[in-house]
């Protein structure tokens, strides 16, 4: 295997490269799985039926500590990835620890939340309206909860067998997995629950 | 659901017959394997290969068995419809095969042929030693399969789709649907789609990184580009799909409200969806075939393609253009005039690009000294046949004309138009053009050219009666008519046809047989005097694809070292890093399809019990250390020894 | 321990949380709905290119053409989808 010592190591083989370019691709169709959930949410946004609308179910505090979180937990995988760039192994290890910790918190806010919908009577079968809604949500925080075992998974390489061009590579593309998942919530924080608070 | 209803498709006798003859079919492939002791070659080379040229060879032998599957559909649906009142199928039945064969036909014929022709050719074609996530093509195929499996077994257990391929809202719901044919339908086509997702990923991966040295993306065979554009679609329209029948799926089976005709659903949304993601499916198709009859034409008329800038142009805005557009396949919905017409521009504006393809592939020709080689003849019967489609796809565009077509038999013809010169004859020409670089003898001529002309004329005896049909008010998915319509003696002439359609079919497959006892063995590299880099190794291609890999500085460069008297592939042999061989994709998709296949019947625990060996295998590869393995130089040379020496 | 914490990362925290409080605006201050519609787009794609470029790196590999292209066209694909979708179930059909 050819390492080329002047690019970072998780860059440093040719699969390597390979791996990090055919995951930006995948993140290319993954942005499109998510505007056709956003689209699904925003054509049938107003369609209530018999349930309650938007406005009346949103709160915001809980939004606002889930997106904090999940903010915090890109800024800390960023850290990590430094850190291993550093080849500080110990650093990238609690900064990605960090992130998986934010991320639990997240999805517990998250599940509390459905939960709190379904006991004012706002279940994914209400209306077409709480059926977008709780897709693409749930679309969401699977795909956070996928981030987590996934996360454990390279720790757990990371602590055993140290930084190569292997593990590297892995831990470098989970980081592009999670910051995207901090763009998608973005736009999940600004599109469905700011503007369904403000109409 | 009890047994009874689960088996309730065999108490018709003509679905008992074909599980019988399923049965009878996979003891006798069982029975060859034990008795010829071929389990261990079958399990080492082929389940577990990682090969792009033998995956490619997997999903075209696919495509040829379901284009045997939604042949017989589409016969039995010409039979019924051959004479007025007719009493061959039922209402029920009929709903069924015209399901499938659509469902088939677009997405376990067209769509492997075209990923298998790719599969074999593209690595070659940039110089590559194989695509850039072997694996995870592995894995790509068996979940098309998996999901090709699953399709075709809902026919014998718990019964097909009915609701058509396109399956709209609320036809499509539990309330008008109830049994677990359109279950199978998100299910089968959600596992395929996956593969598919994941063949766009590693495609557009391979093309982009693994390109010969020296070869620019302007200096790329033109194949090559149509494929890089396909597989752009591929990315950012399957995901469009997965939505769609997740959400199809959710509305089915847990009473959610997406497509619902209360609580504020919305039927049309699926309709929306399906040709979100639908229309750029029809250019997955197209796109490939275009880049084939480029290659094709360049090759048998001798010369270079021309315009080859304005072709990768064209298929830059077709890719684009092909997001444009979807709405047109429901004028009638009710739109207002504004949506209507700003649906009909952006079609009618594909037709520009697609026309400059037309006149580039003319311009080639001309001057050209043309050898009409069965693939030739594919390419040249394309033009005309495909410009017809063309012609009254255009007068489909228009949103008030539309309203006149919609949903008649002047449609059906439209589609079969566009896609069977279009991608059929596109694949089943890349088929002869290729098949000696896979197996290293031809496919014999004659016998070609006689199913050529079969399907080229029968095709327009079964397609055409159907314009003038769609005109007079015949209405598409009609299982019968009375004969006081009049629409019995050019309903007759298009079975004919189909039956000659089924003869072409018959001569094709019969070809295989024939070639592979008579024609000679060890056919030379480079069989057609071709053109790009896949001509420059041997016939059959070495697992390593080049000995070494050649550098570029031109399009074409095979062709014009070959005038210059160069050897591209000349060189010094240098150890060779190849991937593993893992069986782990075949069985990864085995639990994919039993949690598909339980969730079918809403049974969620064993479903979840073999969605969780799928992420048994997903931990495991990620645990796995799999460095690959190295090609010796001197097994190189001793390779390429063999396969010279024979020339 | 300040090499942890270079000044590109801070700064992309700071930016996303700033843009966060920006975006809060519409709901705690009074508007109307199109400035408010406005705030939130702007803020939104200022979030997603502040991962994008300063967490993410994408203009950091030798394909950074390619993967902005990649980008681009799905970001392209999507509005169509999305603008599209509505165009045809909602603006132009009630």
């Amino acid at each position: 295997m050819k390492i080329d010592s002047s690019l970072p190591l998780e860059y440093s083989t040719e699969e390597n490269r390979l791996k990090i370019f055919g995951f930006w691709i995948f993140l290319g169709a993954e942005i499109m799985l998510f505007a056709t959930l956003f689209t699904v949410y925003f054509v049938l946004a107003n369609r209530t039926g018999n349930g309650p609308t938007g406005s009346e179910i949103f709160e915001l505090t809980p939004v606002l500590f889930e997106t904090f979180l999940l903010l915090t937990s890109s800024f800390t995988i960023g850290l990590g990835i430094h850190a291993m760039r550093l080849g500080n192994k110990k650093a990238m290890m609690t900064f990605f620890i960090t992130t998986l910790v934010l991320g639990l918190g997240f999805l517990g806010i998250e599940i509390f939340e459905f939960i709190t919908y379904v006991h004012e009577g706002a279940t994914i079968t209400t209306s077409a309206f709480l059926s977008a809604l709780m897709t693409l949500l749930g679309t969401h925080g699977a795909h956070v909860t996928f981030g987590l075992f996934w996360g454990i998974a390279i720790l757990i390489q990371v602590a055993k067998r140290g930084l190569n061009a292997q593990t590297t590579n892995k831990a470098f593309i989970f980081s592009l997995y999670w910051h995207f998942l901090d763009v998608v919530w973005i736009f999940i924080f600004s599109f469905v629950y700011l503007k369904g608070l403000i109409s | 659901m009890s047994m009874e209803e689960i088996f309730h498709p065999m108490q018709e006798p003509m679905i008992l017959m074909a599980a019988i003859s399923i049965v009878v079919g996979a003891i006798v492939v069982v029975a060859g394997l034990t008795y010829f002791k071929k389990w261990g070659y079958f399990y080492k080379n082929w389940l577990s290969t990682v090969d792009h040229k033998k995956i490619g060879i997997m999903y075209i032998a696919v495509a040829l068995l379901m284009l045997f599957r939604g042949g017989v559909d589409a016969l039995l649906m010409r039979a019924q419809t051959a004479v007025p009142n007719n009493g061959l199928l039922d209402a029920q039945h009929y709903n069924e095969i015209f399901t499938t064969h659509g469902l088939v036909m677009i997405l376990f014929m067209a769509m492997p042929f075209v990923i298998g022709l790719m599969n074999i050719v593209i690595p070659l074609q940039i110089g590559a030693r194989d695509v850039a996530f072997p694996r995870l093509n592995a894995i790509s195929f068996w979940l098309f399969a998996a999901g090709c499996g699953l399709l075709n077994l809902s026919f014998i257990v718990g019964g097909s789709p009915d609701a058509g391929w396109t399956a709209y809202f609320p036809l499509a719901s539990t309330e008008f649907s109830p049994t677990v044919g359109n279950n199978y339908y998100s299910l089968a086509l959600q596992l395929s789609g996956l593969g598919t997702l994941m063949t766009g990923v590693n495609f557009i991966t391979t093309i982009i990184k693994m390109r010969a040295p020296g070869m620019k993306l302007m200096k790329m065979p033109m194949f090559t580009w149509s494929i890089l554009i396909t597989n752009v679609i591929i990315v950012f329209a399957f995901p469009v799909l997965t939505v769609a029948l997740a959400l199809m799926m959710l509305d089915r089976q847990f009473g959610t409200q997406f497509f619902t005709m209360a609580n504020g659903g919305m039927d049309m949304l699926w309709a929306n969806l399906f040709w979100v993601w639908g229309h750029p499916e029809v250019y997955i198709v197209i796109l490939p075939a275009f880049g084939i009859f480029s290659e094709i034409i360049a090759t048998f008329a001798r010369k270079n393609l021309y315009g080859y800038k304005s072709m990768v142009m064209s298929m830059v805005v077709i890719s684009l253009l092909s997001f444009l557009v979807w709405a047109h396949h429901f004028y009638t919905m009710g739109h207002g005039v504004m949506v209507n017409g700003v649906f009909s521009i952006t079609t009618m504006a594909i037709a520009v690009p697609t026309g400059v393809k037309m006149f580039n592939w003319l311009l080639t020709m001309r001057h050209g000294k043309i050898s009409f080689t069965t693939p030739m003849l594919y390419a040249l019967g394309f033009i005309p046949i495909f410009t017809i489609g063309g012609v009254t796809g255009v007068m489909l565009a228009m949103a008030s004309a539309d309203y006149q077509y919609h949903n008649t038999m002047f449609l059906v013809a439209h589609f079969h138009y566009v896609l069977i010169p279009g991608t059929v004859f596109g694949v089943l020409a890349g088929y002869h053009f290729w098949w000696p670089k896979m197996f290293g003898f031809r496919l014999n001529e004659k016998l070609g050219k006689l199913g050529f002309w079969l399907i080229a004329i029968s095709f327009n005896v079964t397609f055409f009666p159907l314009f003038i049909l769609g005109l007079d008010g015949y209405a598409r998915r009609m299982y019968t008519y009375s004969e006081s319509t009049g629409y019995g003696p050019l309903n007759m002439l298009s079975f004919i046809g189909a039956l000659g359609l089924a003869a072409g079919f018959l001569v094709i497959v019969y070809n295989i047989f024939y070639s592979w006892k008579n024609m000679p063995r060890n056919e030379k590299a480079d069989v057609w005097d071709g053109r790009s880099l896949e001509w420059a190794t041997h016939s059959p291609v070495p697992e390593y694809n080049f000995a070494v890999v050649p550098t570029v500085t031109q399009l074409d460069e095979f062709w014009f070292a070959k005038k210059e008297g160069r050897d591209i592939t000349a060189g010094k042999f240098e150890k060779i890093h190849m991937p593993n061989n893992s069986a782990a994709p075949f069985w990864m998709s085995g639990f994919f399809f039993l949690a598909a296949f339980f969730a079918v019947f809403s049974a969620w625990i064993p479903a979840i019990i073999s969605l969780l060996g799928v992420f048994g295998f997903m931990i495991a590869r990620s645990f796995e250390k799999d460095h690959g393995r190295y090609i010796s130089v001197e097994e190189i040379m001793e390779t390429e020894k063999r396969l010279r020496g024979d020339k | 321990m300040k090499e942890l914490f270079p000044k590109q990362h801070v700064m992309g925290f700071g930016f996303s949380l700033l843009l966060t409080i920006v975006a809060l605006s519409v709901v705690t201050l009074d508007m109307s709905y199109n400035i408010a519609f406005t705030i939130l787009l702007v803020t939104a794609l200022a979030q997603a290119t502040v991962q994008l470029v300063l967490f993410m790196h994408i203009g950091e590999s030798e394909d950074k053409k390619t993967l902005y292209t990649s980008i681009l066209y799905a970001v392209f694909v999507g509005v169509i989808t999305i603008i599209g979708s509505l165009l045809t179930m909602i603006w132009g059909y009630q």
